[in-house]
């Protein structure tokens, strides 16, 4: 048999028959589906008219994160509509109000290395750091995939990327899946899946992984997938206690064939790359953050499901233990998940980032899709460490969104504009930086 | 099948946040439609007009970015009859197929004047614009895909729109590695 790449063995052993004659695309049995409070909402009516039940309602893993608590009557009612919902169709409720699907998705053990994971929003593409196949669709897609099941996909051709070198201090997750954007362009891979080798020396933290695997989407990709390897199994050993990686954790099953086809390979050397910003407006412009025009920012958020991880906020109250942020600056501080919140409330992140002048805020999607608790106005610049710079994304369309990693984001705060974070770390770090970095804006 | 309609043109990379902003996320249809285009650049005008019979021609990635699907409805609410983009992303276009309205690829689109009429040929898979002597190939759809643009959408096309009577509800235990 032709060698295959992982992605395209995880889909092949659901796949039935191809759904019509001739066609790519084929019926796929699934085993995860994600939802949360705004695209089930847009189903439910749809969903009563059809006259079924859900499939398997233990296979729904439901969040509420975006309208979570709500800040208009209207988002109230989805919300209770939602919730309704649940009730009636006897979906389990554990993940209802305790942060982002996808973070929840990654902590779950209900999420598993080799599954197919589909959901109802495009991030869902983050479950691929744990070796899963995990896509997001619409809601007539996840619809449909409630009432049987199933949902009809294509095998996308796979994009190889490897990670080598050592990774530097100054940098994490959030620079390396900005560098593969910047390399693949926007829609760089539209229907194909990225596939990551991490051969970085130390390996890449899981916190990291998933930020790279949550921005797949944004190269328009259909997945993203890690190969698992033992820096998975540890994970996967501590989050599940003695139940572990399941059985067949070691197989071939879950790696790539030798001499599989890839349409493309990236090799990123992450000990040459330096802090990335993804300038405002969409994801083709990604420059060094020594290279960005500096421009006096009034607020910066740290949150979402890419970049409100334990590792962000812990690099943040690094950066801000026993310093204010800059005068007139708004640090919004919003947990991806509930485990994030309370880890953060334990180890005293939470105390250096609110001395430092933080308004922290429940675990939830908030300003990231301009939700609430930090929408910007016409004329104002935010540095966020999500994952869309778009135009209106989070509140005026004239206001500017600068997409950076938590230390990126967090100098931004303390000195009120976009510089060179590596300038703000401590002197050890700094001392150790190429001439040419350390003489950037401080 | 043929679709005829005047041209509404749109740029590279639009994303769903231009063209249809959270704040007009809704379950209300009046909400959803006056959303349409109000976060893309120049177009928040034209968005809140009478569209219907506009054919969308737009340039590359056209789509991309969140999978709210309240998107793809602002256009069949607007009364837009078909998009045809030099690149589409994967979940709208998605989301608009299976809302039955046809997205197509036409990696030859010339930049071509406002208002222009197209005819947009889903049997001979060409896009004609009469006005400018042009005859373009468009990408044929996949078969699945045409089947459920024939069929007017994803749900009829699976036999789902309406009540059949509870069906039989499964038991399986959460799915662990490899079975
Ligand atoms: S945090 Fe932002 S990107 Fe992530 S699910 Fe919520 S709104 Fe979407």
């Amino acid at each position: 048999m032709t060698p295959q790449t992982l992605t395209a063995k995880l889909l092949r052993r659901r796949a039935a028959e191809p759904i019509v004659a001739g066609s790519e695309f084929f019926r796929i049995a699934v085993d995860l589906v994600l939802g949360h409070d705004a695209t089930i909402a847009l189903l439910i009516e749809r969903f009563q008219r059809a006259g079924r039940r859900i499939w398997d309602p233990a296979r729904c893993f439901f969040a509420a994160d975006h309208f979570t608590p709500p800040s208009t009557p209207e988002r109230a009612d989805i919300l209770h509509r939602y919730l309704a919902f649940l009730n009636q169709e006897c979906v389990p409720q554990d993940l209802v109000f305790r942060g982002i699907s996808h973070q929840l998705l990654v902590e779950d053990r209900r999420c598993q290395p080799g599954m197919v994971i589909c959901g109802a929003d495009s991030h869902t593409v983050m479950a691929g750091a744990l070796g899963a196949f995990a896509c997001g669709m619409g809601s007539t897609d996840i619809l449909a995939l409630l009432l049987t099941g199933e949902v009809v996909l294509s095998t996308p051709e796979s994009i190889r990327v490897d990670f080598e070198g050592a990774l530097p201090e100054w940098l994490s997750g959030k620079d390396l899946a900005l560098e593969i954007i910047r390399r693949l362009g926007e829609g760089g891979a539209v229907d194909r899946a990225l596939e990551y080798h991490d051969r970085t020396r130390g390996g890449l933290t899981m916190d990291s992984r998933f930020a790279v695997a949550n921005m797949a989407v944004e190269a328009g990709a259909t997945n993203g997938v890690f190969v698992p390897d033992d820096a998975l199994r540890r994970y996967l050993a501590e989050r599940d206690g003695a139940a572990g990686p399941a059985p067949g954790f070691e197989g071939a099953w879950l790696q790539p064939d030798d001499g599989a086809r890839y349409v493309q390979q990236l090799r990123i050397d992450v000990a040459a790359l330096r802090p990335l910003v993804a300038l405002p407006g969409d994801l083709g412009r990604i420059v060094p953050a020594d290279e960005v025009e500096p421009r006096a920012i009034q607020q910066v958020f740290l949150g979402s499901c890419a970049g409100g991880r334990v590792e962000d906020l812990a690099i943040a109250a690094r950066v801000l233990r026993g310093r204010r942020v800059a005068p007139g600056v708004r640090l919004v501080v919003t947990p991806a998940s509930q485990a994030v919140f309370r880890a953060c409330l334990r180890n005293g992140i939470f105390e250096a980032l609110h001395d430092a002048g933080a308004m922290i805020t429940n675990a939830s999607c908030g300003a990231c899709g301009g939700i609430d608790k930090g929408l910007i106005g016409a004329g104002e610049a935010c540095v966020s460490t999500s994952n869309r710079n778009f135009r209106g994304r989070m509140g005026s369309p004239d206001g500017l969104i600068y997409l950076a990693s938590a230390l990126t984001a967090a100098a931004a705060a303390l000195t009120g504009t976009i510089c060179d974070p590596r300038t703000v770390l401590d002197d050890r770090v700094a001392a150790g930086l190429p001439a040419a970095a350390a003489g950037g804006a401080a | 099948m043929t679709i005829q309609g005047t041209a509404l043109i749109l740029g590279d990379h639009v994303n769903t946040d231009e063209l249809h902003p959270s704040r007009f996320f809704s379950l209300d249809d009046r909400t959803v439609r006056s959303g349409f285009l109000q976060a893309a650049a120049g177009y928040e005008q034209v968005g809140g007009s009478d569209l219907s019979g506009r054919v969308i021609l737009a340039g590359d990635n056209f789509g991309c970015g969140s999978s709210r699907e309240t998107g793809a409805r602002a256009f069949l609410l607007a009364g837009v009859r078909a998009v045809v983009a030099r690149s589409l992303a994967r979940i709208f276009s998605r989301n608009v197929r299976n809302l039955g309205l046809a997205a197509v690829e036409c990696p030859a689109l010339p930049a071509l004047p406002p208002d222009i009429e197209v005819e947009l040929d889903l049997a001979r898979w060409r896009l004609l614009v009469p006005a400018g002597s042009l005859d373009l190939p468009v990408t044929p759809l996949d078969p699945f895909w045409a089947a459920v643009l024939r069929a007017g959408g994803l749900l009829p096309f699976l036999g789902l729109g309406e009540a059949t009577g509870p069906a039989p509800r499964g038991s399986l235990p959460v799915f662990r590695g490899q079975p």
